[in-house]
């Protein structure tokens, strides 16, 4: 670590993890947002337009990456999370952007609550899947993309008040 | 041909046997995995949800300076600001995996019994507590007592215990995986609600 951080400057490391958190959470979101559609629109059809026709992902297939990833990505966030306490939220509070700093800390919990059901949405997708589970099975899904997509629109907004590029 | 057939299904019979008992294995591992994942989902939420609004974190972490200390410490302005949220994630996580760990041990009828108080007074209290605030805002009469945490939680174990008591057998079982959804929706409303300062400014 030190060897790194005499090569690169402090703040070009935060930067350089910044980023990395953010290229996984595109694959995170990628992959369950196709679980996602791929629960609410099981049925493949032939006909149509596009989006109609698009082949039907093998949405199991997905379940233990997006485990991995989600749980990787907990830990990076909560590693830059010391970053954001110190060095952007008590700007972001000197510059009165209540909504971001609220919206920030409602991702906190957001996060932990798709941590917390995590082991039984890896329960839901085991093969054989019972079909007694199916509809949890969708709606633990949707609620998991929904932690996702919360946590990247507010984490992008958060990065833009002071991050990369900004 | 009809003997050698026979044979075939006496010979196969042992290894269906071992076949069905290997499956039957399988089934009782998931399950019992089942119990515990859908158990933590639950206690972790219901958990967080009180550590976090009873401001009980495991540690608190000061990045300023780099300490971490036990419990809950608001350190001094010189330290920088306190970091709760690993401490309750973490409190949370070790008391959910050890509820999870009891719910394998007991049957899956008294655990979903069991179920349906924990989350209905996880419903219930928050509500009385948001009831009495009312009625001591309206009242005529001094109604601060209501505003107990203590106090709002006797009607709220005594309709838990009531509502644990009536339900059904079938209810509680159907209710069980529900419980995996609506914890979740209902704390992040009232994780929500306690961060309305932040949008009402």
């Amino acid at each position: 670590m030190d060897m790194l951080l005499g090569m690169i400057s402090i703040q070009t490391f935060w930067k350089i993890l910044l980023f990395v958190h953010f290229a996984l959470a595109v694959v995170l979101l990628a992959g369950v947002t196709l679980q996602a559609v791929a629960v609410l629109m099981p049925t493949r059809q032939t006909i149509g337009n596009v989006v109609d026709r698009a082949p039907v992902v093998p949405a199991a297939s997905y379940t233990t990456l997006i485990v991995i990833l989600y749980v990787l990505q907990a830990l990076m966030g909560a590693w830059i999370y010391v970053k954001y306490r110190t060095y952007v939220r008590i700007p972001m509070e000197g510059y009165r952007h209540w909504w971001t700093v609220g919206s920030f800390e409602f991702k906190e919990h957001v996060v932990t609550m798709g941590l917390a059901l995590l082991p039984a949405y890896w329960y839901f997708w085991r093969q054989p899947q019972p079909d007694q589970h199916a509809t949890l099975r969708k709606w633990v899904t949707v609620f998991l993309a929904f932690t996702v997509w919360y946590s990247f629109v507010v984490g992008h907004v958060a990065n833009d008040f002071r991050g990369v590029g900004s | 041909m009809t003997q050698a057939l026979d044979m075939d299904a006496r010979v196969s019979q042992p290894g269906s046997a071992r076949a069905a008992a290997a499956s039957a294995a399988r089934s009782a591992t998931t399950s019992r995995f089942g119990t515990f994942a859908i158990t933590f989902g639950i206690a972790f939420v219901i958990l967080y949800t009180l550590f976090e609004r009873w401001n009980w974190p495991f540690f608190t972490y000061h990045p300023a300076v780099g300490r971490l200390d036990f419990w809950v410490n608001q350190a001094r302005p010189e330290d920088g600001p306190p970091m709760f949220w690993y401490g309750w994630v973490v409190l949370s996580a070790m008391a959910a995996a050890v509820v999870g760990f009891l719910a394998t041990l007991v049957s899956l009828a008294w655990l979903q019994r069991v179920t349906v108080f924990c989350c209905v007074l996880a419903a219930l209290w928050p509500a009385c507590a948001a009831l009495a605030v009312v009625v001591d805002e309206r009242a005529s009469f001094n109604a601060e007592f209501l505003r107990s945490v203590w106090v709002v939680g006797i009607p709220a174990l005594v309709g838990a215990l009531a509502v644990s008591y009536l339900v059904s057998a079938r209810w509680a079982e159907r209710l069980w995986t529900s419980w995996l959804l609506i914890m979740p929706i209902g704390g992040l409303a009232i994780l929500g609600y306690s961060l309305m300062t932040y949008f009402t400014r």
